[in-house]
C-alpha cells in the first residue's frame, strides 16, 4: 500500500501506542519512543516493521510512541494508521487480511 | 467513576473560569492566544486537567495536583494531537517547564531549545530541527556571514538599505523571510518581492524562515498582541533557537533595523542586543533609511495602500515592489489591505 497522506491511530494512554504514518522518501523511516524501550525496544521495532511489510508499505515515515502496548495492540494500531493514510477506511476494510 | 473529556468553547464562561483557576493553581501562565481548549471533568464536573492549542502548538497544559500520576495528561495530549491531525498538522510544537520535559519525552517530543531554564521548547519530530539545519547548511558560504530576519510586509527601500549595508560589510548574507501567513500580503508575494529587490546582490541567500525563526510556534506574540512578559519569554526562546542555527551558516552578525514605531519589534531588538553577544553573534542596529524626513517602514506603505494613496509609496519602495502593486495581480492583495481595520504592527 502506498501512504498518501499523514494518518494517526492509537492513544498515549498506558498499554496503548500512538502510531503516525506519513509519506516517505523511499524506505521506512521509523522513530520509536517507548516506556519499555530497554526491555522490548527490539521486539516492538520488529512487530512494526513486520506489519508494514505484510501491508506492502515500502516508503513511509513512521512514528511510534509506545506506552507498553501488547504486540496485538501494536499491530492493530499500525494497520489502522496505514488504512487511514490511503483512504481504505471508507471502504470495506480487509481487517486481518494481511495482518494476522 | 470516570473522567469526561470535553472541548471548552471560548464562550463557555463557567468552564473557562475553571481553566483559569486550574492553570493558576498549577503555576502555568495562560497564553493570550489560544484557538482550541479542552478539559477532563470528574463526576462532579470539576475540571481536573486541561490543555490547549494554538496553530501547530500544544500549550497551557495542567493537571490538578491531587490527581497527578493517573495518566490524565496523556488523555489530554492524545486528544489535542487528534485535533491537530484533523487540521492537517502532524509536526507539532509545545512549551513546558524544564521539570516536565522528561514526561513529554515519553510522549515522543524532543527538545529543541530552552530559555533561561524557565521554558523548554519541544517538537514531535526526532530529526525535525536537525533536518532543518542540515538543509540550511547546504547553502553555507565561505567567510563571515551575516543574518537578517524580515517580514518584508511588503519589501521597502528601508529593507533594501539594510540588506545592502550587510552585503557590503560581509562575505555573505543569509536573509530569512518570515514564512508565517499573518497578514493581507501572502508569503509567496512577500518572498517574490524580496527576491526581485535583492537580485543585484550576488552574495545574498534568501531563505524561508520556516517554523523555527519568528513563527507562530516560537514567537506567537509577534503576530498577536500579548503582554510584555510574554513577548520577552517568546523573544528569548526565539533567540536560543537562532543561536543554534547561526554556527551552521557561519553567521557572526545579525543586522536589525532600528525600531521606534512597533512595540513588539522594539522589545525584540532590545532583547536581541543583550542576548545575541552571549550566543557569539554580534548585533548591529542600523538606523532607518529616511524619506522626506520620516523613517521608511512597511507599516507606512500598508497605511498608504489602505488609505488609497498608492502614489505615496513610490518614494518608499524599490521599482519591483512599485510595479507589483500597480499590476493586475496585486488587486486582491490591495483589496485585502483596504479591508483591514489596523495595518500598523503593534
Amino acid at each position: 500500500m502506498e501512504i498518501l497522506k499523514p494518518a494517526i491511530a492509537g492513544t498515549l494512554e498506558s498499554s496503548d501506542a500512538q502510531v503516525t504514518v506519513e509519506p516517505g522518501e523511499g524506505g521506512i523511516e521509523l522513530a520509536l519512543t517507548s516506556s519499555v524501550m530497554n526491555q522490548y525496544g527490539r521486539q516492538i521495532k520488529a512487530a512494526v516493521l513486520e506489519t508494514l511489510e505484510r501491508l506492502e508499505v515500502t516508503s513511509a515515515r513512521v512514528t511510534v510512541v509506545d506506552k507498553g502496548a501488547l504486540d496485538c495492540t501494536l499491530k492493530a494500531r499500525v494497520e489502522c494508521a496505514v488504512f487511514r493514510s490511503c483512504g481504505q477506511s471508507e471502504k470495506n476494510i480487509p481487517w486481518g487480511g494481511a495482518v494476522r | 467513576m470516570g473522567e469526561t473529556l470535553a472541548a471548552i468553547s471560548s464562550k463557555d464562561v463557567r468552564a473557562q473560569r475553571q481553566v483559569d483557576a486550574l492553570l493558576e493553581q498549577e503555576g502555568v501562565r495562560r497564553d493570550g492566544n489560544l484557538d482550541y481548549t479542552c478539559g477532563l471533568f470528574d463526576d462532579n464536573w470539576r475540571l481536573v486537567a486541561t490543555g490547549s492549542c494554538f496553530g501547530s502548538t500544544i500549550r497551557c497544559l495542567a493537571v490538578s495536583s491531587d490527581r497527578q500520576g493517573e495518566g490524565l495528561l496523556n488523555q489530554i495530549v492524545t486528544h489535542l494531537m487528534a485535533v491537530q491531525a484533523e487540521r492537517g498538522n502532524t509536526h507539532l510544537f509545545l512549551y513546558t517547564k524544564p521539570k516536565s520535559a522528561k514526561f513529554f519525552g515519553g510522549l515522543g517530543f524532543y527538545e529543541i531549545a530552552r530559555a533561561e531554564n524557565s521554558l523548554v521548547f519541544m517538537e514531535n519530530r526526532r530529526r525535525g530541527f536537525s533536518d532543518y539545519c542540515a538543509a540550511l547548511e547546504k547553502t553555507c558560504r565561505e567567510g563571515t556571514s551575516a543574518a537578517i530576519v524580515m517580514n518584508a510586509n511588503p519589501f521597502t527601500l528601508g529593507h533594501l538599505h539594510l540588506v545592502e549595508r550587510a552585503a557590503a560589510e560581509n562575505a555573505a548574507v543569509h536573509l530569512f523571510v518570515l514564512s508565517e501567513e499573518a497578514g493581507p500580503i501572502p508569503f509567496d508575494v512577500r518572498k517574490r518581492l524580496v527576491e526581485a529587490g535583492i537580485a543585484h546582490l550576488p552574495n545574498v541567500v534568501c531563505h524561508d524562515s520556516g517554523p523555527y525563526i519568528i513563527s507562530a510556534a516560537t514567537f506567537p506574540s509577534y503576530f498577536l498582541k500579548d503582554e510584555d512578559t510574554v513577548i520577552r519569554t517568546h523573544a528569548a526562546l526565539d533567540l536560543e533557537v537562532f543561536g543554534k542555527i547561526a554556527p551552521r551558516l557561519n553567521i557572526a552578525r545579525r543586522y536589525v533595523g532600528e525600531e521606534k514605531a512597533s512595540h513588539v519589534t522594539a522589545l525584540y531588538n532590545e532583547i536581541m542586543a543583550a542576548r545575541l553577544p552571549e550566543l557569539g553573534v554580534e548585533c548591529r542596529v542600523i538606523p532607518r533609511l529616511e524619506a522626506e524626513g520620516k523613517p521608511v517602514s512597511a507599516s507606512m506603505v500598508r497605511q498608504a495602500i489602505h488609505d488609497r494613496q498608492l502614489e505615496d509609496i513610490r518614494s518608499l519602495v524599490p521599482e519591483s515592489t512599485w510595479s507589483y502593486f500597480n499590476s493586475r495581480s496585486a488587486q486582491p492583495v490591495i483589496e485585502a489591505i483596504r479591508r483591514e481595520t489596523n495595518v500598523i504592527h503593534y
